[in-house]
């Protein structure tokens, strides 16, 4: 197994998932991560970041900051 | 008898730049929750968030007369929100944030992983409410900690969930740039939240 494919293979995570990669580096992306623990946990972590970060961060607009912000804009625009 | 379709935004704007003042008060209803949504997650912080969102709405008052309708309106409206919360995010910022490079992944000489990564997961409904309150502090403290060009791609792609070619055109930077900013956004956050949620070996 080529040994530089863990370090090489992060920096294509991205383009992997997007599907923007070529047949063969795919399915050399996807060889390696079969015969890698490693690589295959950094891959569902590396997946599962941008998910947990949008949960953690929504947040609806405060309700007196909805209403008010109409009559702050009508009384700055006149 | 057919119910008529409601304005589009370009339709909208154009009246409001023509001094329909309701055309306009529509299309901050509209967008309200999304770009307060925004500023929230590029400034991490409330008052920020609510200082941001109408600092925009008055600029997109002010700049009606520009929109030209070759960009969806949306678009132009998350540029003009995403410049507010930079320049906001800069003249508040009281020190400068601790880089997440340390996150990065590490390997060893011979390119392999040098741990293996602790797995995370993504939280589900039961949670407890305090826990929740945590990680969406960590979550706050983390995305402020990335550099401001990764943290706005990051946030627009990412939560926001605009396509890449979307988030090009709010940032002036091409779709490759984009890709690349996000990626190492996500592996450095990625490292991050394996420090802060899991116990780290």
């Amino acid at each position: 197994m080529n040994p530089l494919a863990c370090a090489s293979g992060v920096d294509l995570i991205m383009d992997y998932l997007e599907g923007l990669l070529a047949p063969d580096v795919r399915a050399a992306i996807e060889s390696h991560v079969a015969g890698c623990p490693r690589c295959a946990a950094f891959l569902e972590s590396y997946r599962a970041t941008p998910e947990i970060l949008r949960r953690a961060t929504a947040e609806m607009i405060p309700a007196d900051l909805s209403e008010s912000l109409l009559a702050s804009l009508r009384a700055r625009l006149g | 008898m057919a119910v008529p379709a409601p304005a589009s935004d370009e339709e909208l704007a154009a009246r409001a730049a023509a001094g329909d003042g309701l055309a306009f008060e529509d299309l901050v209803r509209r967008h309200q929750d999304r770009v307060y949504g925004l500023a929230r997650r590029l400034t991490g912080d409330e008052a920020d968030a609510a200082d941001v969102l109408q600092e925009t709405f008055l600029l997109v008052h002010r700049r009606l007369s520009t929109f030209r309708g070759e960009a969806r309106f949306a678009t132009w409206l998350y540029r003009i929100a995403t410049n507010a919360a930079r320049m906001h995010h800069r003249a508040r910022r009281r020190r400068p944030a601790e880089s997440l490079e340390d996150y990065l992944p590490r390997f060893d000489a011979d390119g392999r992983h040098a741990a293996m990564p602790e797995a995370l997961r993504v939280p589900c409904h039961a949670e407890e409410r305090l826990d929740r309150r945590i990680l969406a502090e960590k979550a706050r403290a983390g995305i402020e900690r990335l550099p401001d060009g990764h943290r706005e791609a990051f946030v627009l792609r990412d939560l926001e969930e605009l396509d890449t070619a979307e988030v090009a055109d709010i940032l002036g930077i091409e779709p490759a740039a984009v890709r690349q900013r996000v990626h190492r956004a996500r592996l450095m956050l990625r490292g991050f939240l394996s420090e802060e949620m899991g116990a780290k070996s």
